[in-house]
């Protein structure tokens, strides 16, 4: 199937001018398989993806560079596993 | 998922940002679009649980915003294209991913067909998503 989403990158560009990522501590809430996260994340200092399904995870750390700031993990959006004021920026992405 | 937005304010730092990415539903528009024209060929349906959806989450925001742990500082719309090489790729792939958030008429699958047929050769099918995004700051 040849499926493409957003092939004119519409939503980067709406969410780089939404957001300065340079040099912030990033959470991403439903991250899935990361699509969104490698568009943002090369300016970060650091990333954690978070989602529900184990499956879009493993995508996502299969395509993680090695030297990428970017960590995934399984975890739910009502006890994130994070101490407080951890983090600059939080993404709601696509996840309410 | 007001749970989730007090945790949200509990990571963020003093000053941060949230930013609420999300599709809104809103009867999508189904178009066969070439690099010369696009048209539209139908209209998708809304399911309820979207609709339940986005107005939970509506809510959910208004009150984090009553409660003053987020100010709301931008708010935008913009369409996020989904597209297919064919009518029968599009019509699985709705079926099978978005069973619970949309659905396409009978009536529509034919015209879509119709209009696929008589296309132009880089024609594709797509359906524009209508998206919003808004950047709310945590109020300390």
């Amino acid at each position: 199937m040849t499926l493409q989403r957003d092939p004119e990158r519409t939503e980067t560009k709406y969410l780089l001018k939404f957001a300065d990522f340079t040099g912030r501590r990033v959470l991403e809430i439903g991250c899935g398989d990361g699509r969104l996260t490698w568009q943002y994340a090369k300016s970060t200092r650091f990333v954690a993806g978070i989602d529900l399904e184990a499956g879009e995870l493993r995508v996502a750390t299969i395509d993680r560079p090695s030297d990428s700031p970017v960590a995934f993990a399984r975890a739910d959006s009502i006890h994130l596993p994070f101490s407080k004021e951890t983090f600059d920026l939080a993404i709601l992405a696509w996840s309410f | 998922m007001v749970h989730a937005l007090s945790e949200v304010r509990r990571v963020l730092a003093p000053d941060g940002i949230l930013i609420d990415l999300r599709p809104l539903t809103g009867s999508w528009p189904v178009e066969v679009a070439s690099r010369r024209e696009a048209k539209e060929a139908g209209r998708v349906n809304d399911m309820p649980i979207g609709l339940e959806d986005d107005q939970a989450a509506n809510q959910s925001m208004a009150q984090a915003a009553e409660q003053k742990w987020f100010l709301r500082e931008r708010e935008e719309f913009f369409p996020f294209f989904y597209y297919w090489d064919s009518p029968s790729e599009m019509q699985q792939y709705i079926e099978e991913e978005w069973e619970d958030w949309a659905t396409v008429n009978d009536d529509v699958w034919k015209n879509i067909r119709a209009m696929w047929a008589v296309a132009d050769a880089d024609a594709r099918l797509r359906v524009g998503i209508r998206m919003m995004i808004t950047r709310w700051k945590k109020q300390n």
